[in-house]
């Protein structure tokens, strides 16, 4: 090891608890960007793999009802490389132990094959038998939430005909990677399941024996997607089409593609703050370290060493802190990513989701974090092998100073010396003091993110569902029905309320764009469905006209004012142009809103309803339950508060963790910036301080002089911090919103409190730290040396 | 034991020792790396003298001076400063001892650069019991037109006279001073030394110079020369020379 060499590890070694406190900041960024790169890459892994494997197809279509030689039909068209129609209907369940009824989507097997597209992953059990009758298999999701095994029986209603279904495997499918019943936007794996079936069981009792309802097919290489999905349409057009869509609006796909997304916005804005922190708190100590070496390395040059071997010497000290950096956020990164990869398993249902480690995100990241930190060290260096070694052997001359700006416009008399001591300070090194206050700035505004994104789901879970949605329980029809089933609805026992609803599958198209959705029929003064705008105010649903949801809007182009081709893609088929008259705010999915009647008479069938919602006395639940299971024409059930409680246990238990883990960073980051600013700013006064304790200044007081410029700081980052958090939490919210799931932008007093108070606490801590370090001060040898 | 009990501001001189120093010893180290720096120093020191400690680099004068003024402990010996024992005196006690009862002067002025030299002067009247005002004791080493600059717009005899000042702001009973013109040019170093001279003959104050200059042996009350950790000589000069009147 050469001495130059020895001399790093030594300077380290004195150097060790501000080179740490870098690293680690440095460690936190990469774990977060490694975490979030390798959740994508095992993601997408997993996917692209499992979509090959089962044959997951490529263009999908629910149509009411066509006969097999359709299937021929759309097999022939250009571009279609293979089809796979089946049946697939929705039916009542009652499981063994849930008082509430559970929405089942049963989709058929064909009976003497397996199917081409689509095929399920058997994990545990068997196939059902060709031509076996009571068999189904379930999915995974479905069958954890219910602890239901292979011999277990379910009961379902098919067709309003109360049967037992022997369970034969359970399955996964990788059109239910993500599975929810049709519609919602979020899942709850107790109150629906998906099965499947062998097709002639399943088509006999939906009276579908040699008809389909559902298709799926692949594009042969090269084929146009959008000009499939408009021959395909075309074909089906006389049964009932709902109309084809691609992958993109696939609803189980389309859950992988947003996390990714989100996971991509994460994996970009939070590493890049936390990176470029770590970058300037390395020059910062680098910077002050060659500054406290000027004699050292003028000798060095004396003897001479050349200026490269002198600049060498202290990149490798940078790059020290670098790699212990970059080793602890791998590790870090590493860690993380398997554990929210086992957690990423409870949403989405892949064969196997193994974790893979970024390594290209991970070079990147290296590289960038080295680079940032070598533009500093190589600035510092070159400012000390400038000079000449005569010259850089003298002491720097006294650092000159000048009343401060508060001092000039005639405020100095309120400060005391020490206050005063640190406006100097501060106002003789601007570039320090705003770079610190920067990163204190930016150490309060992290903390703001996380817990805005807490604020966001609590503000779904506890004030939007019961604003916006106020019902017990929502009961929808197999087919719309005509107004008096809202009088057997009203007559279910325990019934206190009960307001009927349309859902109508449509097209919305202007221009160019299109989308295809269900617009919810509410009753004009419906108090059990409120349409809520964006400022918590509720829209009265106007006789004409439609309302958006704001993400469906943007998405279409449309504000209020504009109108939209409206096209029904059921019954009659009609198409109008309707205007656009508000824009309401909700946090899932996407919506359209009519007044229930307005939407009867654009559909020209008379006064129907598609189901109900309705509110249920508490006492009588369990009669009302079991009376709604035996209730026929009654296909889903949806629980309310079984939707909160399992958003609560999914969505918002993941999204809590991962807030989780980035408060822990942001605090360690607010730490790591406080220590080492008050380090430095022990180093660069430790002369002074020295004096002030000869001349007999306690600890308390000459520590008092060491924070003062720190605490002045933080009070002006503080609320810097606050406003730029809330513009960073604002930018990530958007980056990682999606048409899936939307969490408002939620500041309170709370959170600012919060992020104020970490700060203030790592200030005071950091500050005791370094005050601690004022014992070992050497007061004698500060007043023999002049630096 | 409270320090301030004993030195009560502006004192008159009195009989008493202000320091009594018997068999006085430090050890730097320990075991083959032990350094012996001062070894059985024996004297008394009485306030309103004027007392320069002589000799070479290396011969415990630096040591005897950062003991007397609480910036360190012996290892062995009795050091009584009016009959408290200082050389057995824990931290907290050593920070107040220095505070009420001692001005240091430093051969590097140790100044605070970002205060101007009222400031650095106010800083310890704000801190002490009995000060005069900061703009009277920088009268005293003649810098009120000055009063309002920063270190680094004084000279080094000017920023010297700021230490000054500010050592004796406090009205302490021990004036210490660590090779005072160590660092400055004759010519300056006579209006810093002339400065020191004045405070002891005005104030009373006990002032102890350490220097390395024989020529400044003239100006005391008594002279000790160190070599080797010990008081080779010891001497007393019959009367007391101004500063103007030195052979430089």
């Amino acid at each position: 090891m050469s001495l130059l060499d020895l001399k790093l590890l030594r300077d380290l070694r004195a150097l060790k608890s501000q080179a740490l406190a870098v690293a680690l900041v440095m460690a936190c960024g990469l774990a977060m960007m490694i975490m979030t790169r390798s959740l994508i890459l095992s993601l997408d892994t997993a996917r692209t793999g499992y979509y090959e494997r089962h044959r997951f197809a490529e263009v999908f279509s629910s149509l009411k009802r066509a006969p097999k030689s359709v299937a021929a039909q759309i097999a022939a068209l250009p571009g279609v490389a293979a089809v796979e129609a089946s049946v697939a209907m929705q039916v009542t369940l009652d499981i063994p132990g849930m008082a509430e009824p559970a929405t089942g989507l049963i989709n058929s097997l064909p009976d003497r094959r397996e199917p081409i597209l689509n095929r399920p992953y058997l994990r545990t059990g068997r196939l059902p038998g060709p031509g076996a009758r009571n068999e189904a298999l379930v999915s995974e999701a479905f069958s954890d939430a219910h602890h239901l095994r292979p011999g277990d029986s379910i009961s379902a209603i098919l067709n309003g005909r109360k049967v037992t279904l022997r369970i034969a495997g359970i399955v996964l499918s990788p059109q239910f990677v993500f599975e929810a019943a049709p519609g919602a936007a979020l899942p709850d794996n107790r109150s629906f399941g998906v099965f499947w079936m062998r097709e002639e069981e399943l088509a006999e009792a939906f009276n579908l024996e040699g008809a389909f309802n559902t298709v799926a097919l692949t594009l042969a290489p090269g084929a146009s997607e959008r000009a499939v999905i408009a021959a395909v349409d075309r074909v089906l057009e006389p049964f009932g089409s709902l109309g084809a869509h691609g992958r993109k609006d696939h609803p189980s796909d389309v859950r992988v593609t947003d996390e990714i997304r989100v996971l991509k916005g994460l994996s970009f804005g939070f590493p890049l703050v936390f990176l470029s922190v770590a970058a300037f708190m390395t020059n910062a100590v680098m910077g002050r370290q060659i500054a406290l070496q000027r004699e050292q390395i003028a000798i060095l040059k004396a003897f001479g060493f050349t200026n490269r071997q002198i600049g060498l010497h202290f990149v490798k000290f940078a790059l020290v802190i670098v790699v212990t950096g970059t080793l602890a956020g791998v590790f870090g990164g590493w860690l993380l990513g398997r554990k929210l990869v086992d957690m990423y398993l409870l949403f989405f249902r892949f064969p196997a989701l193994d974790f893979q480690l970024a390594t290209g995100a991970l070079v990147a990241a290296a590289l960038a974090s080295s680079a940032a930190a070598l533009v500093g060290v190589i600035g510092a260096v070159r400012r000390v092998a400038a000079l000449s070694p005569a010259e850089a052997m003298r002491p720097e001359p006294p650092a000159s100073f000048r009343p401060a700006f508060f001092e000039r416009i005639g405020v100095a008399r309120w400060f005391g010396v020490s206050f005063r001591m640190s406006l100097r300070n501060i106002e003789r090194k601007p570039v320090q003091a705003a770079l610190t206050c920067a990163a204190l700035a930016l150490a309060t505004g992290i903390l703001v993110i996380p817990n805005s994104f807490r604020d966001g789901i609590n503000h779904i879970l506890n004030f939007q569902w019961d604003v916006s949605q106020r019902q017990t329980v929502t009961l929808s029809l197999v087919e719309p029905g005509p107004l008096r089933a809202l009088a057997d609805f009203r007559s279910l026992p325990g019934v206190v309320h009960a307001e009927s609803f349309r859902s109508v599958p449509v097209e919305l198209r202007t221009g160019s764009r299109s989308r295809r959705l269900a617009v919810s029929g509410i009753p004009a003064d419906s108090h059990l469905a409120r349409v809520i705008d964006a400022n918590d105010r509720r829209i009265i649903l106007p006789p004409q006209g439609v309302v958006l949801s704001k993400a469906l809007a943007d998405n279409l182009g449309l504000k209020p004012g504009d109108s939209v081709i409206l096209r029904v893609l059921q019954g009659k088929r009609p198409e109008r142009s309707v205007p656009v008259v508000a824009l309401a705010e909700d946090f899932a999915g996407v919506a359209a809103y009519m007044d229930m009647e307005a939407l009867n008479r654009l559909l020209g069938e008379g006064d129907r309803l598609s189901g109900a919602r309705l509110t249920v006395a508490a006492g009588r639940w369990s009669e009302f339950l079991s009376a709604v299971k035996n209730t026929p024409q009654s296909a889903g059930v949806v629980v309310k508060e079984a939707v909160r409680a399992s958003f609560r246990r999914t969505t918002a238990e993941s999204i809590g963790l991962i807030q989780m883990i980035y408060l822990t960073f942001a605090t360690a980051v607010a730490f790591g910036i406080v220590y080492n600013s008050a380090r430095i700013s022990l180093s660069e006064r430790a002369r002074e301080l020295a004096t002030l304790r000869v001349l007999g200044f306690t600890r308390g007081e000459v520590g008092s002089v060491l924070v003062g410029e720190l605490v002045i700081l933080t009070l002006v980052a503080l609320p810097a911090g606050l406003v730029l958090g809330s513009f960073m939490a604002k930018a990530i919210l958007v980056s990682v919103n999606t048409e899936t799931v939307r969490l408002p932008l939620i500041l309170t007093p709370s959170n600012y409190a919060f992020a104020v108070l970490v700060v203030a606490t790592a200030t005071a801590f950091s500050a005791a730290l370094a005050c601690r370090r004022l014992n070992q001060l050497d007061l004698v040898g500060a007043l023999k040396a002049i630096d | 034991m409270n320090p301030s009990a004993h030195t009560p501001a502006g004192q008159p001189v009195s009989a008493e020792a202000v320091f009594r120093v018997r068999n006085l010893g430090k050890v730097y180290g320990t075991g083959h790396a032990a350094v012996r720096a001062l070894a059985g120093v024996d004297l008394d020191l009485h306030a309103g003298e004027l007392v320069v400690l002589l000799g070479a680099s290396g011969s415990g004068k630096s040591t005897l001076l950062n003991l007397l003024g609480g910036l360190d402990s012996p290892t062995e010996g009795h050091l009584h400063y009016r009959g408290w024992n200082l050389g057995h005196a824990a931290e907290a006690a050593l920070t107040r001892y220095r505070r009420e009862a001692v001005g240091f002067v430093f051969q590097f002025y140790n100044l605070i650069p970002s205060l101007t030299a009222r400031e650095n002067v106010a800083l310890i009247t704000e801190i002490a019991r009995n000060p005069m005002a900061p703009a009277e004791a920088l009268a005293m080493v003649g810098l009120t037109p000055r009063a309002d600059h920063f270190p680094a717009q004084l000279s080094g005899g000017e920023q010297q006279r700021v230490a000054i000042a500010r050592a004796i702001a406090k009205r302490p009973e021990v004036l210490l001073c660590d090779e005072p013109t160590g660092a400055l040019d004759v010519h300056t170093g006579i209006t810093v030394l002339e400065a020191i001279q004045r405070i002891n003959r005005e104030l009373g104050t006990l002032t102890v110079v350490i220097t390395h200059n024989a020529v400044l042996a003239e100006m005391a009350d008594r002279v000790f020369t160190l070599s080797d950790g010990r008081i080779q000589n010891s001497h007393t000069n019959s009367t007391r020379r101004s500063v103007t009147e030195l052979a430089w």
